[in-house]
């Protein structure tokens, strides 16, 4: 009952927060953290009211690409000529820059160009903006990107600012330690030091786990292995996926525990427009049936085993 | 008989003074008496004027050797310091922009940055008295940088293996350099800027100067008094030894009026031409390296305009203020045309920035990216710290010109100052015993 009235004050705060607010976990000045009300009981206190797996039911065929709806916004993003995609530049794997060419690539970074192509034909049409972890709602909601592909968690607290497409990649937080380490997962790390990025859901999490670790906040990953490798945190946590691309670049870090949350990646757009939101999951439906997401799983993650089944879409509306 | 036994002590403790006093007034009731009361003012002042005459010349030239072997090469130093971090740090994100291996050229100014910088950390640290505002930043930065270097070395090191952790790395180093780093060298540089002004006050030794200003006059007034003294109560209209003494009092505060001058018009010189130039410039040089490091790094973060291109943008209008200011300060000659051209160097380079925001905002990241790092964006904003440097250089060596002009003949008023006065005391004690002779 509490749980539910603190649920509405911060609902009410969100509409007067209006052009300022954000669904982020990090709390912002005059307004608590949605994530930090309810009592913290291990991982199992997900709030799954809005059903945060469900997006917006693509609306019939997909247009031919340069054949945007007049009138649509992605018509307005062909007039403008790129898509601007806001993403990191140190999840290795997921959107990383890679030090050789100097170019910002990874899974996230493909789901993006995969939508360029859709609207252009053209992959190479789209603009990278590297946004910090806690910028990742604000950037959507103000309309400095079009699309967040950055390992982002579709949840309720983020649903009440932006839209979410449907799912596109599975993850769950795991824990990176040293290897001389004897922790086997996060409930060995009481009273330690564990690294996670500001305004992630997995640096909340931390704080949630009843073993009682230190959370440290780093503006992104990478920052976190640099703490790591000087000795200044003990682990770092988040989701899998990330800890993996991390311990590739480490050979004395290791990835342990089995995933103690469940953090499903879509990609954030603006409320203002729902027919983008659908426009980009009949995208996504459309690679999920063609083949595409397989290979660009394959591409990116196929070291770490054969491409799972994509995540299976789901609608409300 | 109590009160008697300690009457009589106090008596006599209070008779030489008392007797002294005494004698004084019965002194001044005789005509040799009143010539040794005489004797004995100018011999007092005489001494007394050797005295501070001597003090006064070694406080100034103290003073003025502390501004220009110390406080002034403090804040030179503190400059160096100031604008090497600032340009290592530029130099590291731009290599960084570059992609692949660094370019040597990038590297190598990197490490000629840090070694720079070190250098005048040493040089520094020597000059800073042990505690104090100057000393606390001198030892953060001394910790700091070594800090510094092993982050920047790590981030190469992962560079090269083809880690992106190299660029969090970077990002660290680049976050202490802005945060630590170049504040510290900035509390130095203004810790520095006000010794330089307590250095002017010290050299010019303004209450020294005027105590001796006023005992020179007294003495002359009293070797005159006396003088006329002489020739009213004795039947010789000269006095020569008293003569040459007047001389030689007049000639002491010739040289002392003629050294101070000179010595306060090479100070002021060294402040309006030197010192006040130079910190300007030192502003304008770290405003500029400002500047190109709000540019790489808003690239280097990908992530648009954001509170750097703000910083770039605020930091622009007050360089664009720190050149008028140095342009007035000068007009011309060497300096003035190289504030000129670095003035228009800046306007060029601004305008070549304005350009890489356009591509960055329009989405060309890679022309962008190409224009701040290539040759005539380098070679322009190069061309503005070089102009800089320039008239930099050329006002140090005014200050150095006139801090030594100024120092000239103080060493030489130290000894002679208290030689003559002492001489001035000689010959009244001659003048005035030959006229005491007479009474006995």
């Amino acid at each position: 009952m509490r749980a539910r009235v603190a649920l509405v004050a911060v609902a009410a705060l969100t509409v007067l927060a209006a052009a300022g607010c954000s669904g982020d976990s990090s709390p912002l000045p005059g307004r608590p953290s949605a994530s930090a009300g309810p009592a913290p009981t291990g991982a199992a206190a997900v709030d799954v009211s809005c059903r945060p797996r469900a997006s917006l039911k693509p609306a019939g065929a997909l247009p031919a690409p340069g054949r945007m709806p007049a009138g649509s916004y992605m018509a307005e993003i062909y007039k403008r000529g790129r898509l601007v995609l806001g993403t990191s530049q140190d999840t290795l794997l997921f959107s990383s820059r890679n030090p050789f060419t100097g170019k910002v690539e990874g899974f996230d970074v493909d789901m993006g160009r995969q939508i360029a192509q859709a609207i252009f034909d053209d992959p190479d049409k789209i603009q990278i903006k590297v946004i910090a972890y806690d910028k990742r709602v604000s950037s959507a909601v103000d309309g400095s990107v079009d699309l967040v592909a950055d390992t982002m968690t579709a949840n309720c607290a983020r649903w009440k600012d932006v839209d979410f497409s449907s799912i596109y990649y599975e993850a769950g937080q795991k824990v990176l330690v040293a290897k001389g380490s004897k922790a086997t997962s996060i409930n060995d790390l009481g009273g330690k030091k564990v690294c996670s990025a500001r305004g992630s859901t997995s640096y909340d999490n931390i704080g949630k786990v009843p073993a009682k670790p230190i959370p440290v906040a780093r503006p992104g990953f990478g920052d976190c292995l640099v703490a790591f490798q000087q000795n200044e945190v003990d682990a770092i946590s988040t989701d899998d996926t990330i800890l993996v691309g991390l311990a590739a670049q480490d050979p004395y870090a290791k990835v342990v525990g089995r995933r103690f949350t469940d953090e499903p990646y879509g990609m954030a757009m603006n409320k203002q427009h729902p027919e983008f939101t659908r426009f980009v999951n009949a995208v996504l439906a459309k690679n999920r049936a063609n083949g595409t997401w397989k290979s660009t799983y394959e591409r990116w993650l196929g070291d770490f085993g054969p491409a799972p089944q994509p995540p299976a879409a789901e609608y409300k509306g | 008989m109590s009160t008697a036994q300690l009457d009589r002590p106090s008596r006599v403790a209070a008779n030489p003074s008392g007797g002294a006093l005494q004698r004084v007034a019965r002194l001044r009731r005789t005509s040799p008496g009143r010539l040794q009361l005489i004797l004995a003012g100018l011999l007092t002042l005489g001494l007394l004027t050797g005295l501070v005459a001597g003090l006064t010349a070694a406080t100034a030239a103290t003073g003025t050797a502390d501004l220009g072997n110390r406080a002034q090469p403090l804040l030179v130093e503190a400059e160096t310091i100031y604008s090497a971090l600032a340009d290592a740090d530029t130099t590291a994100a731009q290599a960084f922009l570059a992609g692949g291996l660094e370019p040597t050229d990038l590297t190598r100014r990197y490490s000629d940055d840090l070694d720079r910088a070190t250098t005048a950390l040493t040089s520094a640290a020597r000059r800073t008295p042990e505690t104090g505002r100057s000393a606390d930043a001198i030892r953060r930065l001394s910790t700091d940088v070594a800090r510094y270097s092993a982050l920047v070395a790590s981030a190469r090191a992962n560079n090269r293996q083809g880690l992106p952790v190299g660029a969090a790395y970077l990002s660290s180093a680049s976050t202490l350099s802005r945060e630590s780093l170049q504040p510290q060298a900035q509390a130095l540089f203004q810790a520095a800027q006000s010794e330089v002004d307590d250095g002017y006050g010290d050299a010019r030794s303004s209450w020294w100067s005027a105590l001796l200003i006023v005992l020179l006059l007294a003495l002359l007034a009293a070797l005159l008094l006396a003088q006329r003294h002489l020739s009213r109560t004795t039947h010789r209209t000269f006095n020569v030894p008293l003569l040459i003494a007047t001389t030689l009092t007049l000639v002491l505060a010739l040289g002392v009026g003629t050294v101070l001058v000179s010595q306060r018009a090479h100070l002021t010189e060294a402040d309006t031409e030197g010192s006040w130039p130079v910190a300007l410039l030192a502003e304008t040089r770290i405003a500029a390296l400002r500047e190109r490091g709000d540019e790489a790094l808003t690239l280097a973060a990908r992530s648009g305009e954001g509170a750097l291109e703000t910083d770039f943008d605020q930091t622009s209008a007050r360089l664009d203020d720190l050149l008028t200011d140095a342009g007035q300060v000068m007009p011309d000659g060497y300096a003035g045309s190289a504030v000129r051209a670095a003035a228009q160097a800046h306007h060029d380079y601004v305008g070549a920035h304005d350009k890489v925001r356009k591509l960055d905002n329009d989405g060309d990241y890679d022309g962008a990216v190409a224009l701040t790092i290539g040759a005539p964006t380098s070679g322009t904003f190069t061309g503005l710290t070089d102009d800089i440097g320039q008239a930099l250089e050329n006002r140090k060596d005014v200050f150095r010109r006139q801090i030594g002009a100024a120092g000239h003949g103080l060493g030489l008023l130290t000894v002679l100052g208290p030689l003559l006065a002492l001489l001035v005391c000689g010959l009244a004690f001659a003048g005035i015993r030959a006229r005491l002779e007479e009474y006995r």
